[in-house]
């Protein structure tokens, strides 16, 4: 299917369901039916790919150090509290 | 060699029921291993939620006193992690500011299905194709941060806590009391606006 065709009907059925697909929570027959689709539709195969790169962009954002001064302070609050926590 | 651990009576293993368990019968200088263990990644999660480092180290300083204060409360039913999350995403949205960088509003589908034909691609682009580790560096790790902050907060916290955090479905829906269906629906539309903030940055390049 190309663009010129592409049946936005359906195709916005299963573009609601991508990020499920890639996170493997539907079920087998929603999976073949989108398998089926992105072989023949190559703009939902893009969707699908792109998003997917997308996921694993997010998952590279990486941590930043935590300051060594807040650190310090933290840890001191801590020490202040008292020492019997309540129960609730 | 590692030793399993052993599910508790509610069926939940936890590598950090141990260390609870000991802080809450007196071992307090325990504390000290549960913020070694939490502190960066409760300094990140604050960050990307308050956007601004000052909110952050005030949110993780709130949130470990107030685990500190209610930790003998906790009753072993979830994951602590998930409670201790709980809490934090809590005192983030209470230091919620507003923000014009990133409104609060509903994203919707249809802003991201894309009907014109002019627009509809015919191929993978580059940067969905190539080597993931070829394509990182520290420009493009800024952008997908810089994409992070500008999403609407209740978009934000779902796709950090999924996609960043690594929690399950149930668990995010857990920690903001959410419903599963919810949690899937604000993440598919925070991905898709971070696809579209990613290849607006690919395409400029």
């Amino acid at each position: 299917m190309n663009k010129e065709q592409h049946d936005h009907k359906h195709c916005l059925e299963l573009f609601e369901k991508l990020s499920e697909y890639l996170d493997d929570e539907l079920d087998e027959v929603t999976c073949k039916d989108i398998e089926k689709h992105i072989k023949e539709c190559v703009p939902c195969f893009v969707c699908l790919q792109t998003l997917k790169r997308t996921v694993d962009l997010c998952k590279q954002a990486g941590n930043r150090p935590v300051p060594e001064d807040f650190s310090k302070k933290l840890r001191e609050a801590i020490q202040n509290m008292p020492k019997s926590p309540p129960a609730r | 060699m590692t030793v399993p651990r052993k599910a508790n009576r509610n069926g939940i293993k936890d590598k950090d029921f141990e260390l609870v368990r000991a802080i809450n019968s007196g071992h307090f200088d325990r504390f000290e291993d549960l913020v070694k263990r939490y502190e960066q990644k409760l300094y990140n999660f604050s960050l990307r939620m308050c956007r601004n480092a000052a909110d952050a180290e005030d949110a993780v300083q709130e949130t470990f006193l107030n685990v500190f204060r209610y930790l003998k409360g906790f009753r072993y039913e979830t994951k602590f992690k998930n409670w201790l999350y709980r809490v934090a995403a809590s005192t983030c949205l209470k230091k919620r500011r507003k923000s014009k960088f990133a409104p609060e509003r509903e994203l919707s589908l249809d802003e991201f299905f894309l009907q014109d034909e002019a627009e509809i691609p015919d191929q993978v682009p580059k940067w969905a194709l190539m080597p993931l580790q070829k394509l990182l560096n520290d420009e493009l790790l800024d952008k997908i941060n810089e994409a992070i902050f500008t999403l609407p907060e209740k978009y934000r916290l779902v796709i950090v806590l999924r996609d960043i955090e690594g929690f399950s479905t149930a668990e995010t829906a857990q920690i903001l009391n959410l419903s599963d269906a919810n949690v899937k629906v604000r993440l598919h539309r925070a991905r898709l606006f971070l696809r579209d903030r990613l290849k607006g940055y690919f395409e400029n390049e």
